[in-house]
């Protein structure tokens, strides 16, 4: 029980920072009410997937998707945070996409690089 | 001199093979850890994304270069990977792909920010700026959306 419950908790920091970028500059929370939205955020998480979970056995696929998590926000009666969410994913897959092809041209570029330094070490030997 | 510069250019060219070697290693490894599941249940397209977000994970450990942690800190403020432990804690959940984890987490960062005004409207209601935790248990009873908490804000 007490392992489970540790691991529902998201870090603190990000919490308080998540907390105070969505109210005014004048505005504090207090600790335990910063524990309060904490636990709320954990059973919210875990609510979401499990409801995405039932969704998906429904459609009869067994890994869940952003799609599913999408719809079953909007089942929720959380659909204000769709719209928002649909273009975080597109941004999410832009970046995926562009680190692997960064990580495909860095190779090219590291092999390039080897060649140079072979090139370079053989000059220098060349006058001795 | 010069000779020393030359041995030292060699040495810090194989440890960048090593290091090289070894994220080619972990990279295998991955994939063939991840491969017999993705093969089984996923699209084609879904094991390369797992696996570059993976990549994406693993590169503030190694602290090879930082603009990528950079962007993935302002993707998601909480970690994806105490996102997916908690989705796990469903037992009828089998597998969530990178997608997924990803959205969980946006959804509870809008969560936490709608929450948190919510909550403030009852402060401010109560002429204060520090916001109590009824104030928070007043803005849960008081959306209906948000009847899933009840109960499960005493354990």
């Amino acid at each position: 029980m007490v392992e489970r419950i540790e691991d529902l908790n998201l870090p603190n920091a990000v919490i308080g920072r998540l907390i105070k970028e969505a109210l005014p500059e004048s505005a504090s929370v207090s600790k335990e009410a910063r524990a309060a939205i904490a636990r709320a955020a954990s059973v919210f998480a875990i609510f979401v997937t499990s409801s995405s979970t039932a969704l998906a056995h429904k459609q009869n696929h067994k890994t869940i998707t952003a799609k599913d998590i999408l719809q079953t926000l909007t089942e929720l009666d959380f659909e204000s945070f769709v719209p928002s969410l649909t273009q975080d994913l597109e941004v999410y897959r832009k970046v995926v996409k562009e680190k692997k092809e960064s990580k495909a041209s860095k190779k090219d570029s590291n092999t390039a690089e080897n060649a140079n330094a072979s090139a370079t070490a053989t000059a220098e030997e060349a006058p001795e | 001199m010069a000779s020393e510069e030359l041995f030292e250019a060699e040495f810090s060219e194989e440890q960048d093979l090593e290091h090289q070697q070894a994220m080619e290693t972990e990279e295998a490894e991955l994939a063939e850890t991840e491969e017999p599941l993705e093969i089984t249940e996923e699209s084609p397209d879904n094991p390369e994304a797992e696996s570059t977000t993976e990549q994406l994970t693993e590169k503030p450990v190694t602290n090879g270069n930082k603009a990528p942690a950079d962007n993935e800190a302002k993707m998601t403020q909480l970690p994806l990977a105490r996102i997916r432990n908690i989705m796990k804690l469903d037992p009828d959940l089998h597998m969530a792909n990178n997608e997924a984890v990803f959205i969980v987490a946006k959804a509870v960062e809008l969560f936490i920010a709608s929450l948190s005004r919510e909550s403030y409207t009852y402060t401010a209601q109560s002429k204060k700026k520090t916001i109590q935790k009824r104030d928070v248990d007043m803005a849960i009873s008081a959306v209906d959306s948000l009847l899933f908490l009840d109960g499960a804000m005493n354990f």
